[in-house]
């Protein structure tokens, strides 16, 4: 089941690169939340049920319910509907995100090691790449959070990849990354487009005059 | 026994374009027409003759019995689960998806021979399509080779579930991906859609509008039969090997029912992509069987290693290694 977990959130990188209306943005993000709620419970189930219940409180109800409802406040108080500001043609976008999972697979594959699981290290390090193009690629600031969430849950795969389970602490610490990226980030869209009323990073560059 | 997946494939072409408008007239709150309406709208132009413009060559005439020919002789290497089609050779898929192609290729330069500007843009676009979604196909295609060891399309289907329990989930996306190839290959929303009245937005019905009468009767049913071509492709997937042949008839016809149903309803809610997003969706189709061909190289062992303690068990599951 895991397997078919990790090539469905593969998929879902594919398909975010497909993605112009903020609202399926926000759909993917919840879709990547229980796949990775899923991966995590099927990966970790022999963990003490205390630490298993947290980290399916991190996936399930932080990274598939919580922020996408703070998004979604985002997406209405901006009046956000279509992002297609992308500086990257979205048929090439396809073709390098494919080009990343490819890349990711073949890292995976050099890097092999019995302390890795090689396929979870695969598609996380595709996710990360895939959230640092996104970033890249884009002018809007929403979209750049959607970026780092992407990278988010790829980080979240590849500590699955390295051993059974995260430190308790390492967990809290990035869950209150999470929280504090994503409180702070959305203040700014909100500050932003009360300001210039468009979330394009642009206008942004002419701070320094 | 041997035709026994062809004559399902024929008999399922001749209720599928009726269940796919009864099931959107039934979701647009219609009573609809009955299922078999297509069936009499194709015999109503069979009886009709057919009008050329002096515009027009040999190409023009012979370019729907081709295409229908094409459908047909493609529709001779659809396997019935463990039994083989009328024809079945190494690499047989290759020829399959090539015969459909010949089938495409003679519609285009038929649209291109009327010399209309129309007919040329719906021209270009299906054979821009047609080119997109190819590679899906074909990598579709080689992660089967590499799960099944075999390479014809009745293999495929005997030795598929022999490998690896795994293999039933990529099965999955697999059905999903041929589904949306049905789509692309049949112009279906959301990349075409039947229904549209301008010319200017059509793909491959502007490539079908100085064809009438007879030669439009062929095109219609030609439509039809890739559709369950398809749909069977799909079907012998999910029929049980074990089962009876009457079982396993009635499996068929009700995945090539299903098929139908679920594109009728994706045509209800779904709305057409615009022209210049179509070749993006088709390349998605692309990247995601890229997906599946990379975890079928994972599965068969020929990249990665996902028994790295070497204790023969798979670290997802726990199992025993399928390919020790």
């Amino acid at each position: 089941m895991i397997f078919f977990f990790i090539i469905l959130f593969a998929i879902s990188l594919i398909y975010l690169a497909l993605t112009e209306r903020v609202a399926r943005f926000i759909t993917l993000l919840i879709i990547q939340g229980i796949l990775l709620a899923g991966i995590a419970y099927w990966h970790l189930k022999h963990i003490d049920v205390i630490h298993l219940s947290f980290i399916l409180l991190e996936t399930l109800v932080v990274k598939s319910i919580g922020i996408p409802v703070f998004l979604n406040y985002l997406r209405k108080r901006n009046r956000l509907n279509r992002l297609n500001e992308s500086k990257v043609p979205t048929f090439v976008s396809i073709l390098i995100l494919s080009a990343g999972l490819v890349f990711g697979f073949l890292l995976s594959n050099y890097l092999q090691d019995t302390h890795i699981e090689t396929i979870f290290f695969a598609v996380a390090i595709s996710s990360v790449i895939a959230g640092l193009f996104f970033i890249i690629s884009h002018r809007n600031v929403f979209t750049h959070l959607i970026g780092y969430l992407v990278i988010q849950n790829g980080i979240f795969l590849m500590s699955l990849s390295v051993g059974a389970e995260m430190p308790m602490l390492i967990n809290n610490a990035i869950l209150l990354d999470l929280f504090i990226s994503v409180l702070v980030l959305g203040i700014f869209i909100n500050k932003v487009g009360d300001t210039f009323q468009n979330l394009t990073v642009d206008g942004l560059s002419q701070l320094k005059h | 026994m041997i035709a026994w997946g062809f004559i399902l494939t024929i008999a399922s072409s001749l209720i599928f374009p009726g269940i796919v408008m009864k099931t959107k007239a039934i979701l647009e709150g219609r009573k609809g027409p009955g299922l078999l309406q297509p069936l009499f709208d194709i015999g109503r132009l069979l009886r009709k003759g057919s009008v050329y413009s002096h515009t027009t060559s040999l190409v023009f005439q012979i370019a729907p019995v081709m295409y229908l020919a094409s459908v047909i002789i493609a529709a001779f290497f659809i396997p019935f689960g463990e039994t083989s089609g009328l024809l079945s050779f190494e690499c047989d898929f290759v020829f399959f998806a090539y015969l459909l192609a010949i089938g495409k290729f003679m519609m285009i330069i038929a649209a291109m021979d009327t010399g209309s500007g129309f007919e040329g843009m719906g021209a270009n676009r299906e054979a821009l399509y047609s080119m997109l979604v190819e590679p899906a196909f074909f990598i579709l295609m080689g992660s089967l080779v590499l799960l099944t060891n075999s390479v014809s399309l009745h293999d495929f289907y005997t030795n598929i579930y022999s490998s690896s329990h795994l293999t039933y989930l990529l099965v999955i996306v697999g059905v999903f991906l041929l589904l949306q190839i049905s789509l692309v290959e049949n112009s279906r929303l959301p990349v075409d859609d039947p229904k549209t009245h301008l010319e200017l937005t059509m793909v491959h019905e502007v490539m079908v509008l100085d064809h009438s009468g007879f030669d439009m009767a062929i095109i219609h049913y030609s439509t039809g039969l890739k559709f369950a071509l398809f749909g069977s492709l799909i079907a012998n997937f999910l029929i049980p090997a074990s089962a009876s042949v009457g079982t396993q008839s009635i499996v068929f016809m009700l995945v090539q029912i299903g098929c139908a149903v679920l594109i009728g309803i994706s045509e209800s809610f779904r709305a057409r992509n615009k022209m210049a997003k179509n070749p993006q969706w088709i390349l998605t189709l692309s990247a995601t069987a890229l997906i599946v061909f990379l975890a079928s190289l994972i599965l068969t062992h020929k990249f990665m290693d996902i028994d790295p303690v070497g204790d023969g068990t798979h670290c997802f599951s726990g199992l025993p290694d399928p390919y020790p």
